[in-house]
């Protein structure tokens, strides 16, 4: 069976990218095309309307077009998550210093953002910070990051920007902050541009990040892909693999970036600030077979914070639906 | 950025007749120009090409356009997804996209590299035509440039095959006929083309002179 599979290039399409180019696709018996896709927008319409068999993407965003909220509806199933966490608040090392917060743990950061995001408001020229995607994990981090702190999204002003776009909107000024997917808060950090102020992990533990979405036409014939995650997920698991991992995405077809960046990520140990110590964070993000079943624990936390973002009204009888454990566990 | 939130509530969609403001986004200015030249031809229509850079927001915003044509290979797509849906960055709402009915126009859209954001309310005898233009420039655009790719192949082979020529020319004695001769019947003894014979011997000329 031959298949095209989307996705962003982003650390956390490891364990997709590792499941055809470890040859794990292959020995399922699959010809498989990755197709790197220029946005989510992009993907989730080539999805909807069958140019892609199937799509690394964005847990909230495969809600939404399931949904029929973002693009041409389709119906999807999400039989693996392909990743848990991952994400991280960078601000510009001007707003870093106006902060001043009493100390890097996660209370006293989100209360001085929401004070200087406060002030800022008052002024008449609120903060930009920038998220990848109206329905993301990521907008919804910032919006519990700002309620943390005793604020929320109505004092700042919210925009998108691609990750490939970040740092040099952060070096220019036009954002002051984004909450964006390893290994682009690494990359900030080492320009010099940025200082990374909160995981993800910390401001939405567990967070459901990537999934493999699917057509649902697709339901009978997963399982060699599924068997070919699995073993895939095994393997990016694998800390002593890690190395060969970080040089596998950072290759120029793939992400384009240094092996060096992406490998901090995939340890859990991170520099904060430019020139800084590199700081422990396990569960920064997590791969591995475990995290492969959907849980559906993580698509209700998605529907609560589609709501309370005002993206939907309600619990939508269709959510139910997308998340395919069984179908994972048959294979 | 102006933030226009406080401003007066949504405008109404323009009704037939009256003009419409269409905005071309691509990160390719050749395929730009081919497209607005395309849509000029929509009565009543303004058209702006606004280059794919960081600023596109701002001028997006400052145009505020009925309808905003961006080719599929912008990252841009998911700033205008969050522009356009969430924030009240432009007065009027816009929804994406063709009419949700029409699959198969949809699909050729897609097809073409093409995606567009229309103001809700525009009807859809007047976006059908604009999105028709588009789909048929920016398929006739893919033709051209693959036609380009092929005559300078082409003509890098020629330029190939004329050096073979002349080297065979002057080693053996022959003339412009018989060194071609020379090639082709080589090329057909070993299944090869004829380019890739001429090739070698442009190779094997540079390395021993």
């Amino acid at each position: 069976m031959r298949l095209q599979l989307g996705y962003v290039p982003l650390t956390d399409a490891a364990v997709l990218i590792a499941a055809v180019e470890r040859g794990f696709t292959a020995g399922e018996g699959l010809e498989v095309d990755l197709v790197a896709e220029p946005s989510w927008a992009t993907l989730r319409d080539r999805l909807a309307l069958g140019l892609l068999d199937g799509a690394h993407m964005l847990a909230p965003l495969a809600l939404a077009c399931h949904l029929g909220l973002s693009g041409p509806q389709a119906r999807l199933i999400a039989p693996a998550a392909l990743a848990r966490n991952g994400n991280a608040v960078t601000l510009s090392l001007p707003l870093w210093q106006a902060l001043d917060a009493e100390s890097d743990a996660l209370a006293d950061v989100a209360r001085a953002l929401a004070r200087v995001a406060e002030a800022r408001a008052a002024e008449g020229r609120p903060l930009t910070l920038a998220t990848v995607h109206p329905y993301s994990s990521h907008t919804y981090q910032w919006r519990r990051l700002l309620a943390l702190g005793g604020s929320s999204l109505a004092a700042i002003r919210l925009v998108v920007v691609p990750p490939p776009r970040t740092v040099a909107a952060l070096e220019s000024g036009r954002i002051d902050g984004f909450c964006v997917g390893a290994p682009w808060s690494s990359v900030a950090v080492e320009a010099g541009v940025g200082r990374i102020a909160a995981f993800g992990a910390a401001i939405a533990p567990g967070c459901p990040e990537k999934v493999l979405a699917l057509p649902v036409e697709m339901e009978d014939r997963a399982a060699p892909l599924l068997r070919a995650l699995k073993q895939a997920a095994r393997w990016c698991g694998d800390p002593a693999h890690h190395r060969d991992l970080a040089a596998l995405l950072g290759a120029p077809r793939h992400l384009g970036l240094d092996p060096a960046l992406i490998l901090r990520g995939l340890a859990g140990a991170l520099r904060l600030a430019p020139g800084g110590q590199l700081v422990e964070a396990a569960d920064y993000l997590v791969l591995g077979e475990p995290e492969l079943t959907p849980d559906q624990a993580a698509l209700g936390w998605m529907v609560e914070e589609m709501a309370a973002a005002g993206q939907v009204e309600g619990t939508p009888a269709d959510a139910a639906g997308l998340y395919r454990a069984d179908l994972l566990a048959a294979a | 950025m102006p933030d226009r939130a406080t401003s007066s509530p949504a405008a109404p969609a323009p009704s037939p007749g009256e003009p419409l403001t269409i905005a071309v986004v691509d990160p390719s200015r050749a395929r730009a120009a081919i497209l607005e030249e395309g849509l000029r031809a929509v009565e009543g229509a303004r058209v702006v090409v606004i280059p794919d850079t960081a600023d596109l927001l701002d001028r997006l915003s400052a145009l505020s356009p009925d309808v905003v044509v961006i080719h599929l290979e912008s990252p841009s797509r998911d700033l205008l997804e969050q522009m356009f849906g969430v924030s009240r960055l432009v007065e009027r709402p816009v929804a994406m996209f063709v009419d949700r009915t029409d699959a198969p126009m949809m699909q050729a859209a897609v097809d073409a590299g093409i995606s567009a954001y229309i103001v809700d309310g525009l009807r859809a005898e007047r976006i059908k035509p604009i999105i028709e233009i588009a789909i048929l420039r920016f398929n006739a655009f893919a033709r051209l440039q693959r036609e380009l790719t092929e005559a300078k192949s082409e003509l890098a082979d020629r330029k190939l095959i004329e050096r073979a020529k002349g080297i065979l020319m002057s080693a053996k004695g022959l003339t412009e006929d018989e060194a071609y001769k020379q090639l082709r019947r080589k090329a057909m003894n070993e299944k090869r083309k004829i380019v890739d014979i001429a090739r070698a011997i442009v190779t094997a000329a540079d390395l021993l002179g």
